[in-house]
């Protein structure tokens, strides 16, 4: 289980998030909408590491994460899809997927690919390609099986559908409910609120970097 | 046709050279995102330590060809000493500041180390020729030239390799690549940032070092070599894109070509003609001649 307790992020002076709070739990999708700009791709970029929290608490698994760089987060097993995939371009496809093994020394690397592989026989094929070969929609599904080699136990997904072509989107979406059932909880930041409703157990609407009071309400569930 | 054989011999020499101590700048800066503005004093430590350890072993009489493996082990030894010290004492406590801030330090660091050669070493040049003398000259198409020379194209070579090795067939060298590519993501991705830049600039300290202890037998080590080396291997990484290491081996080829071209026929022009090949390359690839693939956005 994830938890944001009313964190604050301020860029360059400006406050960007203004005491959000959260939960992501294990096993479910939890969604994050808002336009763009509201604040979706700070919160999860908080959660990784990659930009300060001024203030609040960001707990996972009864640790506190703000207290830990952004290397050590990931080896607590959370995956993290960048909106813009953020593939490594002089790495094939399946070095791209073992980096994060690489960099953690992480036991049955080499299994827990073959399993992606299953998961996402899609991106086996693309396996030995370079980044540079692959199409938009393809780099999306190899940023999310590199995620997902990390992710463990949460993923943290920034408009994973965005730019994906309506049969790609709905493998997407196939792709998340399993991995949703291996128990690994998904935080799933989305501009377009139907594109999450169809999947998410919890919906947090967020604007202006606050999220709404009582926004958070059941989407797949209603 | 000779002199033409001789410049293209006398590049070869200055690019080995001039590879050994760019690489490793190019390297520090691709994961470290640091300018070593005081690279070139490893270099010198490299030198001045094997110089002064070659004068005592000739001076004891010991097996001569040892001496080669004493500039190694001085080299190896400077690196290992001066490398985690610098990034562990300084560097590390820079990463997230200002580049303006980077360099100011990094140039303090290039004067203090300037004084502290002095201060072990003295002002007094030292001159260890004696490994370069032992091995006499070759004939290269017909011209007597010295083999220490293309000895120190073989150390190149083997760095060289070694180094694309390691880059390319090892998990860590993997890393260094993810690292240099997208630093942002490689740490979400669990690279261990400080263990790497570490790593990166122990590396980038021995290759200068080793620069430097392989040089000494052919100059006069004396101040104001990291100098001369420095403003040469700044040139070389600007060519070849800061952060490549093949770029750098491309433009140590280039800006030895161009020095040897020039010394041979308009020494006067020398560092003229590598900066204008620098200015040159800057105006047609701003990012340097192996700027990084770009991704396609769709």
């Amino acid at each position: 289980m994830l938890t944001l307790e009313r964190i604050s992020v301020q860029l360059k002076g400006f406050p960007i998030l203004r005491g959000v709070s959260l939960e992501a739990p294990s096993g479910r999708i939890t969604g994050l909408v808002g336009r763009n700009g509201a604040g979706k791709t700070t919160t999860l970029r908080a959660i990784v590491g990659l930009v300060p929290v001024q203030s609040g608490t960001v707990r996972f698994a009864d640790q506190d994460l703000t207290a830990l760089a952004a290397y050590q987060r990931a080896s607590l097993g959370i995956g993290y899809m960048p909106e813009d995939r953020r593939l490594i371009g002089p790495l094939t496809v399946e070095e791209n997927l073992l980096l994060p093994a690489w960099a953690m020394n992480l036991p049955g690397a080499s299994e827990r690919l073959r399993w992606i592989y299953r998961l996402m026989p899609e991106v086996q094929e693309l396996a030995g390609r370079r980044v540079a070969q692959l199409s938009g929609g393809q780099q999306k599904l190899v940023a999310l099986a590199r995620a997902v080699m990390v992710g463990s136990r949460l993923l943290l997904l920034d408009e994973p559908f965005e730019g994906l072509a309506p049969a790609l989107a709905f493998r997407m979406g196939e792709i998340l409910q399993a991995l949703r059932s291996e128990g690994i909880g998904v935080l799933l930041a989305e501009s377009d609120l139907r594109r999450v409703s169809a999947l998410a157990e919890q919906i947090y609407t967020i604007e202006r970097g606050e999220v709404m009071p009582g926004s958070a309400f059941n989407g797949g569930l209603e | 046709m000779e002199t033409l054989v001789i410049i293209l011999i006398d590049g070869l020499v200055y690019a080995s050279w001039l590879f050994l101590i760019a690489v490793g700048l190019t390297l520090i800066y691709g994961v470290l995102r640091i300018l070593n503005l005081a690279h070139g004093s490893l270099y010198a430590l490299g030198a001045y330590a094997a110089a002064s350890l070659v004068i005592r072993y000739f001076d004891r009489g010991l097996w001569p060809p040892g001496s080669y493996f004493l500039m190694l082990g001085a080299a190896v030894a400077v690196g290992l000493l001066a490398g985690p010290f610098i990034e562990r004492g300084l560097l590390r406590r820079i990463y997230n500041r200002d580049p303006v801030y980077q360099l100011l330090a990094t140039y303090s660091l290039f004067l203090i180390l300037e004084d502290f050669i002095k201060l072990v070493w003295g002002v007094n040049p030292y001159f260890a020729y004696k490994p370069a003398w032992l091995l006499g000259q070759v004939w290269l198409g017909g011209i007597p030239y010295p083999a220490y020379s293309v000895l120190l194209i073989g150390v190149a070579l083997l760095a060289g390799g070694g180094l694309w090795f390691f880059i390319r067939r090892t998990r860590t060298g993997r890393l260094v690549v993810a690292m240099i590519y997208d630093p942002e993501i490689s740490m979400a991705l669990g690279v261990n940032v400080p263990r790497l830049s570490l790593l990166t600039f122990t590396l980038g300290a021995i290759l200068a070092a080793l620069g430097g202890a392989f040089t000494a037998p052919t100059l006069s080590v004396a101040p104001g070599i990291s100098v001369e080396v420095i403003v040469l291997a700044f040139a070389v990484v600007v060519i070849g894109g800061l952060g490549s290491p093949e770029g750098s081996a491309i433009g140590a080829l280039l800006v030895g070509l161009v020095r040897a071209l020039m010394v041979h026929q308009r020494p006067e022009l020398e560092l003229f003609a590598i900066y204008l090949v620098m200015a040159l390359v800057l105006l047609i690839r701003p990012q340097g001649l192996f700027a990084r693939e770009e991704v396609r956005r769709v």
